[in-house]
């Protein structure tokens, strides 16, 4: 008996049935909107491209979702199916915070380069902060002689 | 008997030829001893499972970060399942061993904190009655310690009342950020001891090394080049010395004599086939799993229980470092994303033993940033802070935004490592099952947390709600043992005097096999409870001046 073949793109009715599970793990919450208002087919693809390790769970899980409501077909997935579940649960949420206009909401620039002066004198050296534990003295215990 | 160790001008080893010594493992260990053989005039083979770091793969600084990071750069080779990993049977440990094969060894995903060694650390048997003194001091050790923060490029504040007085470090600190400021907050509150962290990560051009940029995701590879790894402080330098660092090449066993002296490694190459590589001396630095292993895999019928084995303790007393960790939410931003990651402040409060907590020896504390939204939204990942049998409902749906809404840019988190004492109890030995990819049997873990260590880890997660508490914490949530924390693999072929009672001597060599060294953690009585990886570059170049100063006497195959 063959393996089963995993799908070499997103069909239509599965996008569909991952946008129903998308919506119902990440639903609107002013201001925040709803998985499917910025969750494109492309970002999904290309996040699937760079898990190639879940992309054969994260079809069967669709597989097993298909024509169901998403809470009882989630439900499912995460009691009987948990690597299906977590394929199709990080997929979703890392398209959602990968998204730019959602980074923008939250605050988030990504994993940003900031430039400091190595050389200035650190706060905690010029506003006292240091000075109660520099009080209390030594705390080590010596080498026993 | 003795011969004389032939010393050469330290040209590049050809394939089959003998050479002065072989290492074993391209990682912090073996790249000092790499390097200071090398430049004392011996040949030097390295022997590395794994390949060069390729730092464009390291996806810090682009938006797939943490999607990409928790499988390619999981610190566990399970889960990561690289060509150059080998995988690690963990049916029996309550925590999961971490490590990464490849040129800058573990360090390669390590948080690059760095931390000596306190005198007490050397003295436990002394001073609290268990475990063993080292055969050496804190005051013994220091000078080598002071040596390598030059070679690696340590940042620092020096002063801290926790250690004696020691110089300056070679470069300033790095900054502490909002998220260190917090976390002062509450120390001081208490009036509890905290440091502005030191790390292997420069704040200004160091060699080979880059500014840090404070991008935050040291833990999966500094993309910025700006976190110190061997792979570019020693080995380049080593190389250029005339060392023949072999990667992507798979230790398989150490070969012996009929006198029972090492007589060079046999290894699978890169391409699957079955070779030699002679040496006067082998020197194992493969960590706390890897170099056990590869002596258990050793056996033969002069050393039927594994090689070096004759006292019965390698791969006894495993030391992890349980560890806890703290994630406390504050109402206003702390920009937590932002590293160093690294510790921007580490406390020793609970460092030194007081009994009267109902447990001997303590822990460090360090203080570090959240990391990104997905990492403190709880649904994915490690899931740390997740109860496993909890309902998919109660972390997603509105409960995703509100936790991420709390937590992140408003989080720091407490690291808490606790000093784990040595018991034959916890050990590495061969899975009787499972292989690596070229079919060699994989390490398997046998590790309960102690009684001590579980007291220890208790009374620390109380004082740390204490802390953040004290800091305005909204929120905390709390994790002990973590599982996927074993990152101090220590004390599984522990140094000692007597050959009945330990593997190695003081210098690293194995009582049984005079040629054969091991500078790695493994070599540790105890485990005190900072961060390893400074004392275990500090031993390696103690062992290998000694080795350098002693080669007119030591002792080779015929």
């Amino acid at each position: 008996m063959s393996e089963p073949r995993i799908p070499l793109e997103l069909s239509e009715a599965a996008m569909a049935t991952f946008l129903a599970l998308a919506d119902f793990l990440i639903p609107a919450s002013p201001p925040m909107p709803v998985f499917s208002a910025v969750g494109r087919r492309e970002a999904v693809e290309q996040n699937l491209l760079f898990r190639p390790d879940i992309r054969e769970a994260f079809f069967r899980g669709l597989a097993k979702a298909s024509g169901k409501p998403p809470e009882p077909a989630l439900e499912e997935l995460s009691t009987g199916d948990g690597e299906a579940f977590s394929a199709i649960g990080l997929i979703a949420v890392a398209t959602y915070y990968m998204t730019p206009s959602i980074r923008a909401l939250i605050g988030y620039p990504g994993q940003e380069s900031v430039t400091y002066d190595a050389d200035a004198i650190p706060p905690y050296l010029l506003n006292g902060m240091l000075e109660p534990v520099m009080a209390r003295g030594k705390r080590y215990r010596s080498t026993p002689r | 008997m003795t011969t004389e160790t032939s010393v050469k001008t330290s040209p590049r080893s050809k394939r089959g030829e003998e050479v002065d010594v072989a290492i074993i493992g391209a990682g912090p260990a073996g790249a000092v001893a790499a390097l200071h053989l090398a430049r004392a005039g011996f040949s030097v083979a390295v022997l590395e499972q794994g390949d060069w770091p390729d730092y464009n793969a390291y996806a810090g600084a682009r938006p797939e970060w943490e999607l990409v990071s928790q499988k390619y750069w999981h610190p566990n080779p399970n889960v990561r399942d690289r060509q150059g990993d080998y995988p690690i049977d963990n049916s029996d440990t309550a925590v999961n061993p971490l490590m990464f094969a490849g040129v800058g060894g573990s360090a390669t995903l390590y948080g690059a904190q760095w931390m000596h060694l306190l005198p007490s650390d050397f003295r436990v048997r002394s001073l609290d009655g268990v475990a063993d003194d080292w055969p050496y001091t804190y005051e013994d050790l220091l000078p080598y310690q002071l040596r390598i923060e030059k070679e690696v490029g340590i940042s620092g504040l020096a002063g801290d009342p926790a250690y004696p007085p020691r110089p300056a470090y070679p470069l300033p600190p790095t900054p502490i950020g909002s998220v260190g400021m917090r976390g002062i907050q509450g120390m001081n509150e208490l009036g509890w001891h905290w440091w502005p962290g030191s790390n292997a990560i420069p704040p200004e051009k160091y060699g080979n090394l880059n500014p840090c940029v404070r991008r935050g995701t040291c833990l999966t590879g500094c993309p910025e080049a700006a976190k110190s790894t061997t792979d570019r402080s020693h080995w380049p330098e080593a190389v250029k010395n005339g060392v023949n660092l072999m990667t992507n090449t798979r230790a398989k066993r150490i070969e012996t004599d009929e006198r029972g002296r090492a007589t060079g490694v046999l290894y699978v190459d890169r391409n699957g086939r079955e070779r030699v590589q002679k040496a006067k001396t082998v020197i194992l630095c493969a960590n706390g799993v890897g170099t056990p292993r590869l002596l258990l895999l050793s056996e033969s019928g002069r050393a039927p229980g594994g090689l070096a084995n004759s006292s019965g303790l390698v791969g006894k007393r495993l030391m992890m470092h349980p560890f806890a960790s703290v994630l406390a939410s504050f109402e206003d931003p702390l920009d937590s994303w932002r590293g160093p990651f690294g510790q921007q402040i580490y406390s020793l409060e609970f460092y030194e033993t007081d009994a009267s907590r109902g447990f001997l020896r303590g822990s460090k504390w360090n203080c570090m940033p959240s990391g990104g939204p997905l990492g403190v939204s709880g649904v994915v990942g490690s899931k740390v802070y997740v109860a496993e049998e909890g309902r998919f409902q109660d972390l997603w749906g509105d409960a995703l935004h509100q936790n991420v809404r709390k937590r992140f840019g408003h989080s720091l988190i407490w690291g808490i490592v606790c000093e784990d004492l040595p018991e034959e109890s916890n050990y590495v030995t061969l899975s009787s099952d499972l292989v690596d990819s070229d079919g060699i049997p994989a390490p398997k873990i046998v590790y309960k947390v102690s009684e001590n260590s579980r007291r220890l880890l208790e009374f620390n997660i109380d004082r740390c709600v204490e802390s953040v508490r004290a800091a305005g914490a909204i929120e905390w949530l709390l994790s002990y043992p973590v599982r996927e924390s074993g990152w101090h693999l220590l004390g599984t072929c522990v140094m000692g005097e007597k050959a009945e009672s330990s593997v190695v001597d003081q210098w690293g060599r194995c009582h049984d096999v005079p040629n054969l060294y091991i500078m790695d953690g493994s070599t540790f009585p105890t485990s005190g409870a900072v961060n390893p990886t400074a004392t275990v570059m500090a031993v390696a170049l103690r062992n290998t001046e000694r080795l350098i100063q002693e080669r007119r006497s030591q002792e080779t195959p015929l």
